[in-house]
């Protein structure tokens, strides 16, 4: 597969390389989301502290635990509005279900629960896509979705035209 | 009569026959009734002979004649009465000769036109030798003038007028260079106030073009999405690259292009 070819990718699953930067992307983007949030729960913390309220409020306690709620807003409405991520967006992905379009969000609730099962198989759901005959992760198979090449669709014009199919088919 | 009367009777030419036609015409009494007295023996040329001296309206008509003859004609006429003349001085005996019958006066204007450039050299030498002594004389008179003056301070006395006037000149000069020098400066100031009023200018014409703003938004998007779609590309190659490794590893087929997902028609 050469850089020529790249035309011929479109609609077609992405490979394990690719969706590695998306999801080192993703990565850095909920780690600054986690981050500002966690200077948001300090300051109220700090604020609780000072007006003299309940101290047994510890607000940095639950935003730790608000974390994988976070987390999991964070792609599950990404992947069900628009059917990509930043990353994916970046890396020029988007994330389809049997019928070709975005998972539903209950479809993406699902694949993110499939997230968990191959991260907690030390990443090796999220490895099985550069051996798996249509290049799904576990989490791809758990929700029956696909990860594919979207590189028609790069200018705004066109995603916007998109949207508007999409809308058009929906409707 | 040398070669070089022609030029000057030329010259003179208009003069005399004026002169001489005012005095026939004005005043015929010079000519003596008998016209002996000048023209003892009259030739045919102005109408008469020794025995009938011509009337002062006969020469009239003759010297008429003469210029009206043309002045090459008139000249050469003239020049033989000259030449006769001339004859009749330096031989005594023939001042009775018959073939003079023109006025002396004419004769005598002539021959002081022809005598002119000789006399000018004549005076001219005379002067410059005149003068020669003179001139040494003023010389020594202006460098004695000069020492004398050095000697009692009128040299001292002439700068010292003009030092008030060198000192006014140079403090215009310094002055005039401090304008100018201010005048670079400020010159060189509103260069650059007008070249930031430039730049302003053309960035706010470019931030209120829509045209030129699109274009701008344009290139931008064409520089990002060139890298982009380089990233992609490459992500691309590097899966296709990684699966055929790891294809190879497990025994399988390699394929070509990635597959499509399974499922309803894409």
């Amino acid at each position: 597969m050469s850089k020529d070819d790249i035309h011929v990718l479109q609609d077609r699953s992405a490979g394990f390389v690719t969706r590695l930067f998306a999801f080192v992307i993703d990565l850095a983007v909920t780690a600054g989301i986690l981050a500002v949030g966690g200077a948001i729960a300090t300051l109220v913390d700090n604020a609780i502290a000072l007006m003299g309220l309940d101290p047994r409020i510890d607000m940095t306690v639950i935003y730790f635990w608000m974390i994988p709620v976070i987390i999991g807003a964070y792609y599950t409405m990404f992947w069900s509005l628009t059917g990509r991520t930043i990353g994916k967006w970046f890396m020029g992905l988007k994330i389809i279900g049997v019928d070709g379009r975005p998972p539903t969000i209950a479809r993406a609730l699902l694949r993110f629960l499939g997230y968990g099962i191959s991260t907690v198989a030390f990443w090796m759901g999220f490895a099985w896509v550069v051996i798996d005959d249509e290049r799904q992760g576990w989490h791809d198979h758990i929700a029956r979705t696909w990860v594919v090449y979207d590189y028609a669709r790069r200018k705004p014009g066109e995603i916007y035209d998109d949207f508007l199919h999409r809308a058009d088919v929906s409707g | 009569m040398g070669a070089g009367r022609p030029t000057l009777y030329r010259g003179g030419l208009a003069t005399a026959v004026a002169s001489i036609s005012t005095t026939v015409y004005w005043q015929p009494s010079v000519w003596s009734p008998s016209g002996r007295r000048y023209c003892p023996a009259m030739t045919s040329d102005v109408g008469s002979d020794s025995d009938n001296p011509p009337s002062p309206d006969a020469a009239h008509k003759t010297i008429v004649r003469l210029v009206a003859g043309g002045i090459g004609e008139g000249f050469d006429r003239l020049m033989k009465l000259s030449n006769a003349l001339e004859d009749s001085d330096t031989d005594p005996a023939s001042t009775q000769i018959a073939p003079i019958h023109a006025d002396p006066r004419l004769m005598a204007i002539l021959g002081w036109f022809s005598e002119l450039p000789a006399q000018t050299r004549a005076i001219s030498a005379t002067t410059s030798r005149a003068l020669y002594p003179v001139t040494r004389v003023a010389g020594v008179a202006w460098d004695t003038g000069a020492y004398v003056a050095r000697a009692i301070g009128i040299a001292a006395f002439l700068e010292g007028l003009t030092e008030p006037l060198l000192t006014a000149i140079a403090e215009e000069r310094d002055r005039l260079a401090s304008v100018g020098t201010a005048e670079y400066a400020r010159g060189r100031v509103l260069a650059v106030q007008a070249f930031e009023q430039s730049v302003d200018g053309i960035m706010g014409y470019i931030g209120d073009s829509d045209e030129l703003g699109e274009l701008v938004r344009e290139q931008t998007l064409g520089i990002t999405g060139s890298a982009v779609r380089e990233i992609r590309e490459t992500g691309a190659a590097a899966d296709g690259l990684a699966e055929g490794i790891f294809r190879r590893l497990l025994g399988r087929d390699q394929r070509a292009i990635p597959p499509k997902p399974v499922g309803e028609e894409v």
